[in-house]
């Protein structure tokens, strides 16, 4: 889509020779122009659930809320969050989990843990303890296998239970999980049954509610609370990786038109280097990120009436839309 | 909580205590009703949004609470031996008494309550009756008040009732099980009928987390029904509702948010009021299991001679 919403972007500005932006301030107002119309996903969300309440929308293919929720369900992560330490977790971020988040959605607690040790021999994809007893202490496909001693500290999930001392194992996409590559790795593994939510509270409230003697934070109902880069779970016994999995929204990764230059100079569109990055949102924004990227454009160059044809083409489009 | 099969039910599926399931298909947990009520009565297309769970756990607890005070009726029963004390301390989880019986010779006999105090709290004193203290200012006080003495000793008139004894209806002095009287001179006026039984007489002392008793409890096993708050010592797991009264506590719940929230119309309010208030009236006549069998008996005993 990138290529496309580039070409419209540079044939409108491109009028009597008036515009050109080069690509990396394409790149630029692409980023800026997807951050825009991503966060103002959240805010059609809200208008249309008012809209519902106020008996003015339909259903079928007139619910545009569930349309919405499926562009923002694109943005969505779940991954296990990096111990800090005592009952502190780092938040979402790219040196912990890979993106950046722009809200956390849900906190899951997992707070039965089934067996512990170190491994003690080598297979692929596999977590072999000749002491363990993994059958006896009810280890079922699906549970979340730790590995405390590698570095970063990694996720899985047992796929097959071998037998009472070896297990397969996969990552969360299912892929074949290699992480106990050397002998006395420390592991952990936590059933996935029961699992709990916990509640962000305000620091404001927190230290009244732990000091609550009916709503203290209990691992039936447990809290967090927020101070970046970390959340603190509450009750403090949930101290421990692989017991808090956060489904969080993540920010859309910046585009990148990624271009060879032509012997004329002029570059050329190739989505096969490495930094290739399309626009995450759906094809039916790429109206708007034109619009959105002709008046960040048209600015850029002074062409006053590029950004005033795209600011009424925007208008126009959100009337129709509502 | 997920239904279970009749193996986990009936021997709790070979763990211990085997009895841990029996009769757990009454309940509804603590952990489902808020469950429940998120999801069905709180969201974007509700009255209630944008509350916190932990509200919604909060009063869970209290409508819970205020059922156990008065509207189930499940009784909890503590038999504890008393000593030459005469005190019986009340169980951790106590909130209220329903009944305080003595259980002697295999007769539960229910005692009742003295209303005249029979223990109190003391201080030291000089002989000008001044009241002394401490180096840190507070004031001394003895390890028994003369009331609470007199009592525990056995020193303490109460009257006699015995019929068949010429000594019947006077004031004596019950010591280990033996009375003994003064040689009254004149004429005797009325009788206390509040505190005139045959029975050893009570007094709670909420405060001080006892019942005091009056002599000829000693060593003797009493038995105390009350009620509690279904809190179950701060264990939410243990935390159950009969089924009967699900509907009533998330009306209760459901009444306390949009009571206390800002910009509720008042017609929301009341209706939330209203419902509640029925649903509790139903559940209460459901529980009380009102029928023609049980209503039998009662019946047959309308003609009895009262004598």
């Amino acid at each position: 889509m990138i290529n496309s919403v580039r070409q419209t972007v540079m044939s409108v500005l491109n009028k009597n020779n008036y515009g050109y932006i080069s690509p990396s301030d394409f790149n630029l107002f692409a980023k800026q122009a997807q951050l825009d119309l991503f966060e103002n996903y959240f805010y059609q969300y809200n208008y249309q659930l008012q809209k519902e309440n106020a008996r003015q929308s339909g259903t079928g293919y007139a619910d545009i809320t569930k349309g919405i929720e499926e562009v923002i369900n694109t943005f969505s992560e779940t991954r296990f969050l990096q111990h800090q330490y005592q009952n502190r977790f780092f938040t979402p971020s790219e040196s912990t989990t890979g993106d950046n988040y722009y809200l956390l959605n849900k906190v899951l607690i997992y707070s039965k843990l089934l067996a512990s040790g170190t491994n003690d021999a080598l297979q692929i994809q596999s977590l072999i303890d000749s002491t363990a007893t993994f059958i006896a202490s009810g280890v079922q496909v699906g549970d979340i296998v730790v590995n405390l001693s590698s570095n970063p500290p990694a996720v899985g999930y047992v796929s097959v239970v071998v037998s009472d001392t070896e297990l397969t194992l996969v990552d969360y996409d299912g892929n074949p999980f290699d992480s106990f590559i050397n002998p006395q790795m420390q592991y952990l593994i936590y059933s996935t049954k029961p699992v709990k939510e916990a509640e962000k509270v305000t620091n404001s409230k927190i230290t009244m509610l732990n000091n609550s003697i009916l709503t203290a934070p209990t691992l039936m109902f447990p809290a967090y609370s927020h101070q970046e880069p970390t959340i603190t779970l509450l009750p403090d016994t949930i101290n421990q990786l692989g017991a808090v999995q956060c489904q969080y929204i993540r920010f859309p990764r910046p585009p990148r038109w990624t271009y060879v230059t032509l012997p004329g100079g002029e570059p050329a569109f190739d989505q096969t280097a490495a930094d290739y990055q399309d626009f995450e949102l759906p094809k039916d924004d790429e109206v708007n990120l034109v619009n959105k990227i002709l008046q960040y454009a048209g600015m850029s160059i002074r062409e006053v009436s590029s950004v005033q044809f795209a600011q009424a083409q925007e208008t126009a489009n959100t009337t129709t839309e509502r | 909580m997920a239904y279970i099969t009749q193996y986990q039910y009936y021997e709790n599926g070979g763990q211990q205590p085997e009895n841990a399931n029996w009769g757990s298909y009454q309940y509804v947990s603590l952990e489902d009703i808020v469950n429940n009520f998120m999801l069905m009565y709180s969201g974007n297309h509700s009255l209630v949004n944008n509350e916190e769970r932990y509200k919604i756990l909060f009063h869970a607890k209290r409508a819970i609470q205020e059922l156990n005070y008065d509207a189930f009726k499940e009784i909890k029963i503590l038999e504890l031996n008393v000593c030459d004390t005469l005190r019986y301390v009340l169980p951790s989880d106590y909130v209220n008494w329903v009944r305080v019986s003595l259980y002697q010779n295999g007769l539960l006999k229910p005692l009742t309550e003295n209303i005249q105090t029979n223990w109190s709290s003391a201080y030291l004193q000089d002989n000008d009756c001044r009241i002394l203290f401490d180096i840190d200012g507070n004031a001394l006080s003895p390890q028994n008040s003369t009331i609470d003495y007199e009592r525990i000793r056995g020193g303490k008139q109460s009257i006699y009732l015995n019929q068949n004894s010429k000594m019947y209806g006077k004031s004596g002095y019950c010591v280990d099980g033996a009375w003994y009287f003064e040689y009254g001179i004149g004429a005797r006026y009325g009788l206390n009928t509040e505190t005139a039984n045959a029975n050893p007489t009570f007094k709670i002392d909420p405060k001080g987390g006892v019942i005091n008793f009056s002599s000829g409890v000693a060593n003797e096993l009493i038995i105390l029904e009350y009620v509690s708050d279904g809190m179950e010592n701060g264990n939410d797991s243990l935390v159950t509702v009969n089924k009967l009264f699900e509907e009533y506590v998330y009306a209760a719940v459901e009444f306390a948010i949009l009571n206390s929230k800002v910009g509720v119309q008042e017609y929301i309010i009341a209706r939330a009021k209203k419902r509640k208030a029925a649903l509790l009236r139903n559940a209460k006549i459901r529980i009380s299991n009102i029928h023609p069998g049980r209503l039998l008996m009662n019946m047959r005993g309308r003609d009895k001679w009262i004598k």
